[in-house]
């Protein structure tokens, strides 16, 4: 089993790499390591054909056919529509077909990626790398996925209950005697459960307030943030003073974030121990992220830079680039363990 | 003496964060405006940025509210209600409805107008959280679905300050018309914001355009044209099922969260004497 | 050590007082049992010991109450969670996460114990409650008694020195909950913890407590008694059989088990043994339901395999078979919620197979597990008049719904918002929603669960008067001293088959389902204490 943090990383690298790359061949090596990965993780039981690659075959001519319509630049004009038709008036070009079909591949990618993700990573283990600064919002999530199949459960039961009162839907109206019940049914269950949490040591009934502390580095951080931001987009020649401020603003959340995480410590009964595979795996992605951030400053800092226009050209290929994107491939060869729910 | 000082400051942050929140959402259009942006790499980072700042604003506001709201009582109550809505969802998976209709708004504006708009806030965003763990739905498009859901929620408890003009139990047309309209509004703004995931994908960077210095202005009409032509249809689905719904389950939810509300609410008198 | 001195609780906005200058004490590695009516205030005691009352609830409290030297309204909750384990009735509506382990630790982890200490916790409760095979199961796949142990464990997760418990296996089943109590009286007999349980089936708990505190009245305003078992009986009016028919015959010193029993019974005059009349007619009369050769399966696990059934007008049937043996599912294909795939079902003379249940329940009147999933609207009568709506008989009720609310005791309830009614009152609306069109024919799913004596004399009673009006009942049931009391007809069902339909008499040799009063005078073909006191004069 992977660590679901490390696929999140890995889900993330590929999303940092979709929207960083438009090199065409690039891109087409990436999209080919996102559906060699899906395949080995994501695939359901007699599926042959990744999901994403359905949704490529009717995303990526959309994109082409979208960029085209909108963007008029380019030297290959392929048609020209005349100019009395709305919104789709003028000349047609080849660039920016390419240019669309390369961003649908893009968006791709990024399905392809997070359904394997989801797909490899029960949703209770994703509740579990909740950071424990967020140990309420933790416990929330744990108790909707605990709820969650009780009250599908439930639904059926009202059905019942109430087809045998002479109850039929054959309108919107109808879903009422459905929708109430649930709805009384589920308020009542959070009263027994909140009494069940407070017996337990849950907290106290009722808030007591976070200490004033952490509400003003909250408010310092986010003022600091927005006003660096906005510096910065307005006020150009203090540019870099803005992205201080920024910084230090989102210094200040991430700071107060940590504080409010250690100030009421929780221990886990699951912990999970680091395997060969997550280091690998951790390793690859943070392989390829560093080129896509840095790529390679000392050869060629404009490696992953590509544009079609003016005129469409043959772009290049770093084998060393190529090299480093395939670090994202590395769970295609991790061992699946065959835990079953 | 305290507390003036403590809703000052909470105050202050929702404001803050539902600006950096508006900033975040346009902040493709800002890109464009910009006139150095260099035409070099980095230049799809839009929707990135935007996600991290959109995460990052998340968990303020969410370390927030877990200190002033969040007791074993909300805890559970919104534990159970996230289920609740996220079984809608499932349910709405199965039977799909018209356009961009989803059943999850009305629930997150109703509890929002009753419990006011911290709990609109935590039920939108844990509603979309755990639909999307349910339904293998986690990407970069969740902070953008979160945070616009959580603002469903959080706007709606501005209308809750209008209620006392209302009176208990009574739940006038008035009243239903406002949250009818309210769902209206929102079923259209949310698509217009989740829009904004991809949109910098559709239109491409900024030298993509064909006349440099491209203002705000011409950025946001380019993305009404965007809106018109591929999402109002699919929007008008949504903002039509939330007034229906809400037509619907409104009055007897409201008065079925009334009642409860006085049931789980209380001063707690002293124990003793 | 736990001591309450002139408690008195009111909750927010009720007139009255839920308990009334109520003195208690218990002593450490006491067996205590807390019995009385619903709405006597045994919920609202038990959860004074942990601060739950008044700081969950709210309300105003005044008295003195003390717990192993804490004082639970100062320190609240949160401080006596680690020396109180609370239980409570629905063992699924307690759960946090979705493991047995997980769960265990939930507390734990929130109290920030050392992973290495908290290994250790869990494997000891674990092993305390036989849990440690189902270590790593889902929740929601165990049984009712085994979530109920599971519940327990958690509380036991802090090692608390006290356990208390409000009626936990009121939702459960009889083998389950023999299971969860077994584990109680272990626990109190060899690890010593104090237990104090709240709970309706006295007959399997008396032989072992310690001490027996009564709360008689509603609202706390009769006395309360405590002591031992046998002084606290007399005060009880309504008891398992084996105590009143011990208290009918003055039998010294009261017998709690059915061995101490029998020796009284064995000394009693020898009587020749009765054949009870039959109240109903044999079937001659045309029958009104008949099923032939019902066949049904869920996802090729077969249910139903061949079932035949008639029942005659105004007869009551029981159904009784163990867990799994068909007894909703064949309740569910007579209404047509379940399609049997083979098989034939008549209602007077009329094939009904394959109709929508919709229909079908004009004519049978079917009371699911939960009756609160049928509750939604905000009167009791509007609750009423929904079911003539949904017939479309809004025009002509075929009972007149203020009459009905009669009937079922519920007169000055009309008005009444259905979710605020006791257990009792909600499961008697949902009877109104399905009875006010009156259905010849009325099927019942386990209808006494979470009923205690009082409001089971209540049901008889209901279910005499339909059976007057000609009504036929077919219900389900685990509760032999129930079905004793009412049945005219007992059908069993194992795997699907009917493997008995005979008189109740045929219950009193079962060794599954014999009342207590059979055991007690086997060969007598009594059921019920009725049936030994009519055959004795008072005080033999």
């Amino acid at each position: 089993m992977i660590d679901p943090r490390i696929w999140l990383f890995w889900a993330f690298t590929m999303l940092v790499a979709a929207s960083e790359v438009r090199n065409p061949l690039y891109i087409l090596w990436l999209l080919l390591v996102a559906w060699i990965v899906e395949i080995r993780w994501a695939l359901h039981r007699g599926q042959k054909i990744p999901w994403s690659f359905r949704w490529g075959v009717l995303l990526i001519p959309l994109a082409g056919l979208f960029n085209g319509m909108s963007v008029r630049i380019g030297e290959t004009v392929l048609l020209r529509l005349p100019s009395w038709l709305p919104l789709m008036g003028g000349p047609i070009t080849l660039e920016a077909l390419v240019y669309g079909v390369l961003n649908g591949m893009a968006l791709t990618i990024i399905l392809s990626a997070f359904l394997t993700f989801n797909r490899a990573t029960p949703a209770r283990d994703m509740v579990r790398i909740v950071p424990k600064a967020f140990y309420e919002a933790g416990v929330i999530l744990s108790i909707a996925l605990t709820f969650f199949p009780l009250m599908l459960r439930t639904v059926q039961d009202i059905r019942e209950a109430q087809m045998v009162r002479g109850h039929r839907i054959r309108g919107l109206r109808d879903w009422l005697a459905i929708w109430l019940p649930l709805l009384m049914n589920g308020l009542e269950r959070a009263v027994r459960l909140a009494e069940a949490m407070v017996a337990r040591g849950y907290g106290a009934p009722f808030p007591s307030g976070s200490p004033m502390g952490v509400q003003f580095s909250l408010a310092g951080g986010l003022t600091a943030l927005l006003g660096g931001w906005l510096v910065r987009l307005f006020v150009p020649q203090h540019r870099d003073a803005g992205l201080g401020v920024l910084l230090l603003g989102v210094g200040l959340i991430l700071g107060t974030v940590w504080w409010v995480g250690h100030a009421h410590p929780r221990t886990g009964y699951r912990n999970r121990s680091w395997t060969l595979w997550d280091g690998l795996i951790g390793l690859g992605c943070g392989v390829a992220a560093w080129i896509l951030i840095d790529p390679f400053s000392w050869v060629d800092p404009q490696a992953l830079y590509y544009s079609p226009y003016p005129r469409l050209l043959l772009p290049d290929f770093h084998p060393w680039v190529g090299l480093g994107l395939l670090g994202l491939l590395i769970p295609a060869f991790a061992k699946r363990s065959s835990e079953i729910d | 003496m305290k507390r003036p000082i403590r809703q000052a400051i909470s105050g202050a942050i929702y404001t803050v964060s539902s600006l950096l929140g508006v900033s975040a959402f346009l902040y493709p259009f800002f890109i464009v405006v910009s006139p150095q942006s260099p035409a070099q790499a980095h230049s799809n980072d839009a929707p990135l940025v935007t996600a991290a700042l959109l995460g990052l604003l998340l968990m303020a506001m969410i370390v927030e509210l877990q200190g002033q709201t969040l007791g074993a009582k909300m805890v559970a109550l919104l534990g159970i209600l996230t289920a609740l809505n996220s079984v809608l969802r499932f349910i709405e998976n199965a039977i799909p409805g018209p356009g961009g209709f989803s059943p999850v708004f009305a629930p997150i504006i109703l509890t929002g107008y009753v419990f006011g708009g911290r709990f609109g806030f935590l039920m939108g965003v844990f509603s979309l959280l755990v639909s999307a763990l349910i339904t293998g739905g986690v990407g970069p498009w969740l902070p953008y679905q979160m945070f616009a859901a959580g603002w469903v929620g959080l706007t709606t408890g501005g209308l809750h300050l209008l209620r006392p003009l209302f009176g208990p139990y009574r739940h006038q047309k008035a009243e239903i018309a406002l949250l009818c309209a309210w769902g209206f509004l929102w079923g259209l703004l949310y698509g217009a914001i989740m829009n904004l995931w991809f949109w910098p994908w559709a239109v491409g960077p900024p030298d993509q355009t064909w006349s440099a210095g491209l203002s705000l202005a011409d950025g946001l009409r380019n993305y009404g044209k965007f809106y018109l032509v591929t999402s109002l249809a699919w929007d008008m689905g949504r903002a039509i099922g939330n007034v229906a719904l809400i037509l619907l389950i409104g009055p007897p939810t409201l008065r079925t969260l009334e009642r409860f509300r006085q049931r789980f609410y209380f001063e707690v008198r002293p124990a003793h004497d | 050590m736990i001591e309450i001195e002139h408690l008195t609780y009111t909750y927010p906005g009720s007139p009255a007082p839920a308990l009334v200058d109520l003195s208690l004490r218990v002593n450490t590695g006491e067996f205590v049992l807390i019995a009385g009516p619903s709405g006597a205030g045994k919920s609202t005691l038990l959860r004074c010991l942990n601060g739950l009352v008044p700081h969950f609830t709210g309300g105003t409290l005044s008295g003195k109450i003390s717990v192993e030297g804490h004082d639970p309204v100062r320190e609240g909750p949160h401080v006596l969670s680690r020396i109180v384990g609370f239980v409570f009735q629905e063992p699924h509506s307690q759960f946090v996460m979705d493991r047995v382990e997980d769960e265990i630790a939930f507390a734990l982890e929130n109290a920030a114990m050392p992973p290495g200490e908290m290994r250790v916790r869990v494997e000891e409760v674990m092993h305390l409650l036989d849990l440690t095979p189902l270590r790593s199961r889902k929740l929601e796949t165990l049984s009712g008694g085994e979530q109920q142990r599971v519940a327990i464990a958690a509380a036991l997760a802090f090692r608390p020195r006290i356990l208390v418990l409000d009626e936990p296996t009121s939702q459960l089943d009889p083998q389950s909950a023999e299971d969860v109590l077994q584990a109680l009286v272990r626990l109190n007999q060899e690890w010593g913890l104090t237990i104090l349980l709240a709970e309706h089936r006295l007959e399997r708990v008396l032989p072992y407590v310690d001490r027996l505190v009564y709360l008689p009245g509603p609202n706390g305003r009769a006395p309360m008694f405590s002591g031992p078992p046998r002084e606290v009986l007399p005060h009880i009016d309504l008891t398992p059989p084996l105590i009143t028919v011990g208290k009918a015959l003055r039998w010294e010193p009261l017998p709690l088990t059915l061995k101490e029993g029998r020796a009284f019974a064995a000394r009693m005059p020898a009587l020749p043994p009765v054949q009870r009349a039959l109240s109903v007619p044999p079937r001659e009369n045309a029958p009104l339901l008949r099923i032939q050769d019902l066949h049904f399966s869920y996802d090729h696990h077969p249910a139903l395999c061949g079932v035949h059934l008639t029942i005659s007008p105004g007869e009551t049937i029981v159904l009784m078979g163990r867990n799994g043996a068909g007894k909703t599912t064949l309740l569910k294909c007579i209404v047509g919620l379940l399609r049997p795939q083979r098989g034939q079902i008549w209602l007077n003379g009329e094939p009904i197979t394959g109709q929508p249940p919709e229909k079908i329940c004009q004519r049978v009147g079917y009371l699911p597990q939960e009756p609160d999933m049928m509750l939604f609207a905000d009167t009791v009568m509007e609750e009423l008049w929904t079911t003539l709506r949904n017939h479309g008989l809004q025009h002509a009720p075929p009972v007149p719904p203020c009459d009905l609310l009669v009937t079922l005791g519920l007169e000055g309830y009309a008005d009444a918002y259905p979710r605020d009614l006791s257990a009792g009152q909600r499961q008697r609306v949902a009877l109104g929603a399905i009875a006010v069109t009156r259905p010849r024919l009325l099927l019942l799913d386990e209808p006494t669960r979470g009923l205690d004596y009082w409001l089971k004399q209540q049901l008889v009673r209901l279910l005499r008067t339909w059976k007057q009006d000609g009504t036929a009942v077919l219900l389900a049931t685990h509760d032999v001293e129930f079905a004793a009391q009412i049945a005219d007809r007992v059908v069993i069902l194992s795997n699907g088959q009917v493997v008995v339909d005979d008189q109740p008499t045929v219950l009193a040799a079962s060794p599954l389902f014999a009342p207590q009063v059979a055991r007690l005078f086997p060969d007598t073909g009594w059921l019920t204490a009725e049936d030994v006191m009519n055959a004795y004069p008072i005080g033999v």
